[in-house]
């Protein structure tokens, strides 16, 4: 407990605690919109650089920007969307207006990862248009990397993220009608990949 | 509505996506074709595979414990500044 401030000190003693409690506000605030989007960030950046120091590196700046850009977040809209905007700026920034070379893309390393998973292709006693539910993890990752990056990244936003299409189309600077055609064009390719590795384990698409 | 058009509304009827105008036109389709009928919900399954599927990777410890730390520093900073005025 404190001892009642001689009088003198009083002022300077109401400055610093006003201050520094406006500051804790923001900081608390930050911590419920932003700091909670973090796992969900990171996995946003590795899947954008496919490798997990530059992935770490990315989310560490995006934090940094958005903490100093906090006022301008306008409250009441999505924090995630904010927070995936700005980084997708500083990956834009870092990676391809500044001409700094990726660090090297650990393409194997996620492969790994995936092929690492207890996966097990499930017995389809069930009929051959079931053949979906006996995709493993890891082709439905390749067939989702496989795709051209204009259609991936809106998969992912819409698919994985669960984004809005007006919030993907703030997001990739596009008009709403753009994101619902290559969402669409998006997921026809990646439906023939899919039907691909189907085939290729003997299940009947043609009735698809 | 033709075949074709209704193509672009089955994926984004499938986000619910569509105008109630559209949706409407849309239903009104797949009520008369069957292939669109079987493709809307063939949609709906891939849509749930990608969500079933995709791993999400969590962050590491060490990225957690600096962002934590990123936002503390910046009031221990601030308190610093204030008190050494
Ligand atoms: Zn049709």
């Amino acid at each position: 407990m404190d001892k009642p401030d001689p009088t003198h000190h009083t002022k300077n003693r109401e400055k610093k605690e006003s201050l520094s409690r406006e500051e804790r506000q923001k900081q608390l605030e930050f911590q419920h919109e932003a700091v909670v989007h973090l796992n969900t960030l990171y996995n946003y950046a590795l899947h954008l650089t496919m490798n997990p120091s530059d992935a770490e590196d990315l989310v560490q700046e995006t934090y940094l920007k958005a903490y100093r850009f906090f006022n301008s977040f306008e409250r009441g809209t999505n924090c995630k969307a904010w927070l995936f905007k700005i980084l997708k700026n500083n990956y834009i920034n870092r990676f391809r207006k500044n001409s700094k070379e990726p660090g090297k893309v650990d393409y194997d390393l996620i492969k790994d990862f995936y092929h690492s998973i207890k996966d097990t292709r499930t017995d389809t006693s069930e009929t051959d248009t079931d053949y979906f539910h006996s995709l493993l993890h890891e082709e439905v990752y390749q067939a989702l990397h496989s795709l051209p990056e204009e259609f991936r990244e809106v998969i992912q936003l819409c698919d994985i993220e669960g984004f809005t299409y007006e919030e993907i189309a703030n997001m990739v600077e596009s008009p709403i009608g753009t994101v619902r055609s290559r969402l669409y064009r998006g997921r026809k390719l990646l439906r023939e990949q899919l039907e691909g590795y189907a085939k290729k384990y003997g299940f009947n698409t043609d009735n698809i | 509505m033709n075949c074709k058009k209704a193509g672009v509304f089955i994926s984004a009827s499938v986000d619910g996506e569509l105008s109630l105008i559209e949706e409407q036109e849309f239903l009104l389709h797949l009520s008369e074709c069957k292939e669109c009928s079987l493709e809307f919900e063939e949609a709906k399954r891939t849509k749930m595979i990608i969500r079933e599927k995709i791993i999400k990777f969590k962050a590491p410890q060490a990225l957690i414990s600096s962002i934590m730390q990123l936002t503390s520093f910046s009031t221990k900073e601030h308190e610093d500044t204030l008190l050494y005025e």
